[in-house]
């Protein structure tokens, strides 16, 4: 954009004390007003698509469940679903309650985390503390599932890795009582707040048909009036057996993103409750023993926190895949800025940015540093190489 | 809300157009000629209603293969649309970002790790590899390239 004699520019990132990652935005301002923002990514090295080629398919299950450490259940999940896509696999039943009973839990603990964060990116700390407080409880359910209060190591091509006995099953139910009590407690709360209203309502408008010619997927574009859910569009595992509701709403605001995501937050106790239920009374194997997957090609998915996590596969009849395509919902939605942040005050734009969700780790998979290219730089070796220099200068030899 | 499968009508819209047609339950993957592929891009993103859910670039033995992942929301059902691009050296196709806005980045990114060129994209650089510490002088990923 060519700057005018009013306009600045305001590069935010790719460092910065306020970014939990690596992300650069660079705002163009005219007075206070952002009229252009320009993104930039590519700020971290991972490789994750690359790595996955190498891999047998029970080995990428465990790379993919590292590309982010909040959706580490979605990635893996929509990564045995394209799998299981290829050669149409089902599932045991006990095993799809179990697959979606850890998948909720996911998109409980992650829609408090973003509203924790929301809340503390606009000063208003008791939210934040609110939040992440009874956020906790599932990160101890988890660590009753499994073991882990983070990667999970749960899905597996036919089923899932581990049960959960009658006790845990108890266990699980009083702390979900917990939960959801403290989870209504806070929907009741925020909707009413003056503080976050008059902070939220009508700031950074990602309009119907900007969601929909952009592609958002997830929050993002329910907020904005979009119905599309995977869990009952195409609904695998235990979500064509459980009742919930898809929460729509329609002004397409920071303050809509929030709403829906609190109300997600209360559907999603609703189905952990009935899984847990359903985990009493249907009893059966957890895995289908897949001996091998032929050539073909497969598509999987799930509706992540952030909207719709998408894996494609390419099998050649062997053990890996020939080609592992990873799309995670930030990827779509981050570019909806350049819709949402136009026009509004640059004291709005850092919430409006935080909206979406972003999640870069995700969004910048792809890229790796070392691989084919012998002439790759070896991070590792210039790090040892830096560690050695100042050995050297400290002590003189 | 209409979920119906709307598969069969789309392969009569386009009959003469389309090869190579693999047809699974909620999947239809199908190979069409790249003079094509914006024409089917909008009818399936317009007329449709689908949604891009991302392309996937893959080599083949003979050829780079563009495959486009459209979502039919109501129905849970993928149209996907490949172009396969044989010369391997300078692979270059249309692309459909002028058609959907969507597809924008992921063309880019494809551009960056592929080396596929896209015609009338409006921004052809690359997307991740823009602030890469090494000099590149080839796409990341085109180094598999008999």
């Amino acid at each position: 954009m060519k700057l005018s004699e009013n306009m600045n520019q305001v590069p935010v990132g790719p460092f910065h004390p306020l970014l939990e990652e690596a992300e650069y935005f660079n705002l163009t301002v005219e007075g206070e007003t952002v009229v252009d923002i320009d993104l930039d990514i590519g700020w971290m090295h991972r490789g994750h698509e690359f790595i996955s080629e190498q891999k047998t398919f029970t080995q990428s299950i465990f790379l993919v469940e590292r590309i982010c450490g909040i959706c580490s259940t979605s990635h893996p999940l929509a990564c045995v679903h394209a799998i299981e896509d290829v050669d149409n696999i089902e599932i045991p039943e006990r095993a799809a309650y179990i697959r979606t009973l850890v998948g909720e839990l996911e998109r409980i603990h992650s829609h408090l985390l973003w509203l924790g964060l929301a809340g503390h990116f606009i000063g208003y700390d008791t939210l934040w503390m609110w939040a992440w407080k009874y956020r906790e409880p599932v990160l101890q359910m988890f660590e009753i599932i499994s073991g882990n209060r983070n990667h999970y190591g749960v899905m597996r091509v036919g089923g899932v890795s581990r049960d959960i006995d009658l006790d845990r099953v108890k266990e699980l139910h009083k702390i979900l009582d917990t939960v959801d009590a403290k989870i209504k407690m806070i929907a009741a709360a925020a909707p009413d707040d003056p503080v976050l209203k008059s902070r939220l309502v009508g700031v950074g408008v990602l309009t119907n048909q900007d969601a929909i010619d952009m592609c958002a997927v997830g929050p993002t574009s329910r907020a904005s009036g979009v119905p599309w859910d995977v869990r009952k569009d195409e609904p695998t595992d235990a979500y064509g057996l459980v009742d919930f509701d898809v929460i729509v709403l329609q002004n397409g605001d920071v303050w809509d993103k929030l709403v829906v995501r609190l109300l997600e937050t209360l559907e999603s106790t609703k189905i952990c409750r009935q899984c847990l239920d359903k985990l009493k009374t249907v009893k059966g194997p957890i895995l289908n023993n897949v001996k091998e997957i032929s050539a073909g090609e497969g598509i999987g998915r799930y509706e992540a926190p952030r909207g719709e996590v998408f894996h494609y596969v390419r099998t050649d009849g062997s053990n890996r895949a020939i080609r592992h395509k990873i799309r995670a919902p930030s990827y779509v939605n981050i570019p909806t800025y350049s819709a949402s942040c136009k026009g509004i005050p640059i004291a709005d734009a850092l919430i409006t940015l935080a909206a979406v969700d972003p999640c870069y780790c995700c969004t910048e998979r792809a890229l790796r540093v070392k691989g084919e290219d012998p002439d790759a730089i070896d991070f590792v070796k210039l790090s040892r190489e830096k560690t050695e220099r100042i050995r050297r200068e400290i002590h003189g030899h | 809300m209409d979920r119906t499968d709307r598969t069969d009508d789309f392969l009569k819209k386009f009959e003469g157009k389309l090869t190579n047609v693999i047809r699974k339950p909620k999947r239809l993957y199908f190979v069409v000629d790249d003079k094509d592929i914006r024409e089917v891009a909008q009818y399936i993103f317009r007329d449709m209603a689908c949604r891009l859910s991302t392309a996937t670039a893959t080599e083949v033995y003979d050829a780079i293969e563009v495959l486009y992942q459209f979502s039919h929301d109501p129905s849970g059902c993928y149209f996907c649309p490949r172009v396969r691009i044989k010369d391997k050296k300078n692979p270059t196709m249309n692309s459909i970002t002028p058609v959907v806005k969507g597809a924008n980045w992921i063309e880019r990114e494809m551009f960056d790790f592929w080396g596929v060129t896209f015609k009338d994209h409006p921004r052809p650089e690359p997307l991740l590899s823009r602030n890469h510490p090494n000099k590149l002088d080839k796409p990341l990923r085109f180094g598999r390239v008999s």
